[in-house]
């Protein structure tokens, strides 16, 4: 991962969460671990259901439970074990060393109190603030996320201000406390093209101001291109690639990668060529095949995938580990 | 401002829907009411007896005639005399109301209250066994006739084989200690068996506005459960809440007190109306039925004026 002996800020060992199903037991997160240092940003990268977002909420114990529930796994913070904490000791981390903005702004706030007084609430709770004084900060930090007239906005409702702006809110009550550890599921999806290039750069800009960590949970590639050093793969709970930007688009290891960037339309592909696609249909999660759950649509699956899953293991003279067995060169 | 132009426009609005209950009403009243010319007249009427009977109670008018002397009275809120006691309508609405409201706004606060409180219960812990047994005693309340609650009370407190405590029927508001020997049984039973509709429903709206993302929103950033619960949930679930409160006034007035109060001889405005019903006497009934539509027309703007006070987002336009 990022150069350097030091400890990291986060780290995330064999995390198992499952879901209780009608059907049956769900298992929506299969043994992940990452790393993430101070100040650093680290993509958490799959399709829809693939679990990236369950694992950011489990940083938070924020998993809906029932029917939901950590397994087994630890999530240490600076040393302390967030999996095993009580919702107390949640609590006091939740919003002051770890904030968490969501993809949905428009529904993120609460619809019956202005977002001056939302925010005054993180900051009285978790930094001992007076109202007038957290009412002061709450206006600085408006202004940083860029919203024009933070004085005036600050007594706004959370339906006067547009999906854009909202989202401005949400990065500033997450940002208010100055956490190390940012987890943003999938923060600018949601918004319409030209305002999700400004809020990405402005939470850009804001995390190096602040230096703090960030865990971006996203499925566009393009996002994490423009944000993160470093990037895992996810693909039906499981990592099945890690590793730094530059590899991962220049030398996708994993078949499951080597598609993903494959479907990402180009600008220098001729009008009217058919976009490639994985084949197949990513698998029921209640249902999962013995071997590696990518097997079914992979160009290179053999007896063995079918069989035992890969473990993810480090590339030999790389920093890149994958999870199969016919890894590309 | 804003509000009374809204008040005053929202009344305006209203008056179509008390012109169609009038008109349906007196229809009812006029074609298939009773006929109170035979009563009136002897044996073997001749002809002209019996037009004379009718034309001194105005049924030789046309249809048209007659309703616009209705909605005359309504306007002047001045319905004649009772046929039964020859007392005037007005004066005897005006000695029933505060006894129906001092027998149904106790049971109406609590049922509600309680309702409330047991479902934001039972939706914070729900799939424990306080949930299940709080929505199993609700299925009780739902399945139990509302007779039956009633009777049940009785016998548990007023009967010899009870408590023994409480008067069996009647009613009494000379000391306030009276008034609450006389109310406790009749309270109890409504308020048993609305909890239970109540109950459920509050539930289901509570649950579902735990669901939303602010209040995973507010979670994230450590709000405690107590602020989550207030903030967060009640305040969101305010508008379903507030529409069924509203919405149970008239018929708590109307409906829930023509039982209650003829079954306890408690001389409220549903006894009168019961009353007048058995007896055919149409002057009571008439302004009842005015005062029942006025009554809905009411709720429906208190209720919207109190959308506006529960969510920002509503604007009274």
């Amino acid at each position: 991962m990022a150069a350097g002996t030091n400890k990291p800020l986060l780290s995330v060992r064999d995390l198992v969460v499952e879901f209780e199903t009608d059907q049956g037991v769900l298992r929506a997160v299969d043994g992940v671990s990452f790393d993430i240092h101070a100040g650093e940003t680290l993509g958490l990268v799959g399709e829809s259901g693939c679990g990236k977002t369950v694992t950011g909420l489990s940083i938070l114990g924020l998993v809906p439970s029932p029917p939901g529930r950590i397994v087994s796994g630890r999530i240490l913070l600076e040393g302390s074990d967030l999996a095993g904490m009580d919702e107390v000791g949640l609590r006091k981390i939740r919003g002051s060393k770890v904030s968490m903005i969501f993809q949905e702004p428009m529904t993120a706030l609460n619809p019956v109190f202005r977002i001056g007084n939302q925010m005054r609430d993180v900051l009285q709770r978790h930094q001992g603030l007076t109202r007038l004084q957290a009412h002061s900060a709450a206006i600085e930090i408006l202004a940083k996320v860029g919203i024009p007239e933070p004085a005036v906005r600050v007594e706004d409702y959370p339906h006067q201000l547009s999906g854009g702006m909202r989202q401005r809110v949400m990065i500033a009550m997450a940002l208010s406390c100055g956490p190390k550890l940012l987890v943003a599921d999938e923060p600018t999806t949601a918004l319409d093209v030209t305002t999700q290039a400004q809020v990405l750069e402005q939470i850009v800009r804001l995390q190096q101001e602040f230096g703090m960590a960030m865990l971006l949970v996203t499925h566009d590639l393009g996002v994490v291109a423009e944000t993160c050093r470093h990037a895992v793969v996810m693909y039906c709970g499981r990592i099945v690639e890690s590793s730094s930007i530059d590899e991962l688009f220049a030398r996708p290891r994993h078949p499951y990668t080597t598609g993903l960037l494959a479907s990402i339309p180009r600008a220098t592909e001729e009008r009217g060529d058919e976009l490639p696609v994985i084949p197949g249909m990513v698998p029921d999660l209640l249902h999962l095949p013995r071997g590696c759950a990518f097997a079914d649509r992979c160009p290179k699956a053999h007896e063995r995938c079918r069989q035992s899953v890969p473990h993810l293991d480090l590339l030999q003279s790389t920093r890149t580990s994958v999870a199969c067995y016919e890894p590309n060169a | 401002m804003e509000v009374l132009q809204y008040i005053v426009r929202k009344l305006i609005a209203g008056i179509p829907l008390v012109l169609g209950v009038t008109l349906i009403s007196f229809v009812l009243i006029v074609y298939f009411g009773p006929d109170k010319t035979y009563e009136l007249l002897g044996k073997n009427p001749t002809a002209e007896e019996i037009a004379e009977i009718r034309s001194q109670l105005g049924y030789d008018q046309p249809f048209t005639t007659r309703y616009l002397d209705y909605l005359r009275e309504v306007i002047r809120l001045e319905f004649g005399n009772s046929e039964s006691t020859d007392e005037k309508v007005s004066s005897i609405l005006a000695r029933t109301i505060p006894t129906s409201l001092a027998l149904a706004i106790p049971g109406f606060i609590l049922g509600n209250l309680l309702g409330v409180m047991l479902a934001l219960v039972a939706a914070y812990f729900r799939g424990y066994w306080i949930d299940k047994f709080i929505m199993g005693f609700a299925a009780v309340g739902m399945s139990i006739s509302f007779l039956i609650a009633i009777i049940g009370f009785q016998i548990l407190l007023s009967s010899s084989d009870g408590l023994d405590l409480l008067p069996v029927r009647g009613w009494d508001t000379s000391t306030p200690l009276q008034y609450i020997r006389y109310v406790t049984v009749p309270t109890l039973a409504t308020v048993f068996v609305a909890l239970g509709y109540n109950t459920r429903f509050y539930r289901a709206v509570i649950v579902e506005e735990m669901t939303r993302d602010h209040v995973r929103t507010a979670r994230a950033f450590g709000v405690p459960p107590a602020q989550l619960f207030y903030r967060n949930i009640l305040k969101n679930s305010m508008i379903p809440i507030v529409t069924r409160i509203m919405f149970s006034i008239p018929v708590i007035v109307i409906s829930g007190s023509l039982l209650l109060e003829s079954y306890f001889g408690i001389p409220g405005v549903g006894k009168v109306t019961y009353d007048a019903i058995v007896t055919g006497d149409q002057p009571i009934l008439k302004a009842v039925v005015v005062l029942t539509a006025v009554l809905f027309v009411v709720a429906q703007l208190l209720a919207d004026i109190c959308y506006r006070i529960v969510d920002p987002r509503v604007s009274l336009k």
